[in-house]
């Protein structure tokens, strides 16, 4: 399993469209992903729903994880777009 | 599951998604839909599903019933107005009714900001043949919109 810790930079949060932009990386890389947010609650990252849910903000610390062959890749691609707002 | 209807949570112009000036609706990233370009007057905006007000914004909000989630989001970038256009009436987890009020919301103030007004009403995680029977021209608040044919998951 691989996985990442990193700051949500975008300046409101995962909302709407941001949400939207990253869910649809998750989807494209077509690997199960899970976010997880510093007190535990978790989120399938393919979900736009579960992840607006989740309610991160901008300077949270998440974690990212995912499955399978290319996961560490993948993650690094979706922590950049975490990261990069 | 049987279809759900999805009501208008304000009066205006219907308008394709496409036509929405944030290219993350306009691509339906975010998921498939309709916009409403409001009717310029003070409104009551209203819930467009049974569920429960999973989350409340000034500028959006999302109304959920299992797996069912519609996104209203009032104007584009109109999280910088810090809810100066709105006054919520609901709370937040709150189950409400299909038509219900949510907030009042003003359409002129967001125009005046020099922000687009128009508002996205779309079907959270649904394929884009999951919405069906979409509603054209003029639309009054609380009459159907479209129909959510499936709840389709993962």
């Amino acid at each position: 399993m691989a996985e990442r810790r990193v700051v949500v930079a975008s300046a409101v949060g995962l909302h709407a469209r941001p949400a939207a932009l990253f869910v649809t990386a998750v989807t494209k890389i077509g690997l199960p992903v899970t976010l997880t947010r510093r007190d535990g609650r978790t989120a399938d990252a393919r979900s736009i729903l579960a992840v607006v849910t989740l309610d991160v903000k901008c300077g949270d610390e998440v974690l990212l994880c995912a499955h399978g062959d290319d996961a560490e890749a993948a993650l690094d691609r979706l922590a950049e777009l975490l990261t990069h707002g | 599951m049987s279809p759900v209807v999805v009501t208008a949570p304000l009066t205006g112009l219907i308008v394709p998604l496409s036509e929405v000036p944030d290219p993350v609706f306009a691509q339906r990233l975010v998921g498939p839909g309709l916009a409403i370009s409001p009717t310029p007057q003070r409104q009551t905006i209203l819930s467009p599903i049974d569920g429960r007000l999973l989350k409340l914004k000034p500028h959006a909000f999302i109304v959920a019933e299992g797996r069912t989630a519609v996104l209203v989001h009032l104007g584009i970038d109109t999280v910088l107005l810090d809810g100066a256009a709105s006054s919520l009436i609901a709370v937040e987890k709150q189950i409400v009714r299909a038509g219900e009020p949510i907030m009042f919301w003003d359409p002129i103030l967001v125009e005046a900001a020099g922000l687009s007004a128009i508002c996205p009403v779309v079907a959270l995680d649904a394929p884009a043949d999951a919405v069906a029977d979409l509603a054209h021209g003029e639309v009054v608040a609380g009459a159907e919109l479209f129909t959510w044919r499936e709840r389709i998951y993962g």
